[in-house]
């Protein structure tokens, strides 16, 4: 397979993220007014999953893709204050402690992480966990 | 990596006769993507001014058009903050008889005419319809700024 170099493979993902994906659980887009040639840094947004203490509750996200993308995975920090084991005391998402980050591929993207840490909010063993007021920030 | 004939060919010529006014060079890590300078064309806003793009040609090329943005900061009604290129080739109008270097002589050929009517960047369509003396100073001067 055609190697798609770091900038088109951002470029792609800006359009999907543009338009709906799926059912709209996760979202993200660029930072910083969108201008910067680069794209390395982004917002994402995660809608908290039913039927866990995270419903109806909303997480913003920042994420930053820096030079070495998709080589290397993007790196993860809640805004929003949010209890989970992948996550640290300041809204890091824990690489070593996130399967998708931890086993990164070059073809995974933003949305796969977004969508691993959405699973991991539901999982039997992190959906009844005590969480932060809503709408705290780090 | 498999590499199509014609991608090599492509690359070979443009290499051995290339283009005035724009050069292409594959990165060694990777044939199918290219570090593309385009000299701004004489008699436009752009006169003077060197421009960085990077082209990126797809599994599916040439059933599918290569990718094309600029790197350089470029006002242009057909260009957008991300760099990206509205132009009919590179999207509905592409055919696999076209090559990197019509692509990159288009791209070339929309410098030296802006078409407001089909914008990709609003802001600088409007101004461009609104006051187009004006707006052709503001693209000297990003030029001038940017385009070293």
């Amino acid at each position: 397979m055609a190697k798609v170099p770091r900038n088109f493979k951002l470029l792609e993902e800006l359009e999907r993220g543009e338009k709906a994906i799926g059912d709209r659980t996760v979202s993200f887009g660029l930072a910083d007014g969108g201008e910067d040639i680069y794209m390395s840094n982004w917002n994402g947004t995660i809608i908290g999953p039913p039927h866990s203490v995270h419903e109806n509750r909303i997480y913003s996200l920042q994420i930053h893709c820096g030079p070495q993308y998709p080589d290397s995975p993007p790196v993860f920090k809640f805004v929003s204050r949010i209890n989970l084991p992948c996550v640290d005391a300041n809204g890091n998402v824990l690489g070593a402690k996130l399967g998708c980050l931890s086993q990164w591929k070059a073809q995974y993207g933003i949305e796969t992480v977004l969508q691993e840490l959405r699973r991991e909010m539901a999982s039997s063993s992190n959906r009844k966990l005590p969480q932060p007021p809503e709408g705290s920030t780090f | 990596m498999a590499m199509s004939k014609r991608i090599l060919k492509e690359t070979e010529r443009l290499n051995a006769e290339p283009v005035p006014g724009i050069s292409a060079t594959a990165h060694e890590d990777n044939l199918r993507y290219f570090d593309v300078i385009i000299a701004g064309p004489s008699q436009s806003p752009f006169e003077g001014g060197v421009f960085r793009l990077e082209l990126f040609l797809p599994e599916e090329y040439p059933m599918t058009p290569p990718k094309v943005r600029f790197l350089t900061k470029i006002y242009h009604p057909n260009i957008d903050k991300l760099g990206r290129i509205c132009l009919d080739i590179l999207k509905d109008k592409w055919s696999p008889a076209l090559q990197i270097r019509t692509v990159l002589l288009s791209v070339q050929a929309l410098l030296s005419s802006p078409n407001p009517d089909d914008p990709l960047a609003n802001d600088v369509a409007q101004h461009w319809k609104e006051n187009e003396n004006d707006a052709i100073e503001t693209a000297k001067l990003w030029t001038k700024n940017y385009a070293k």
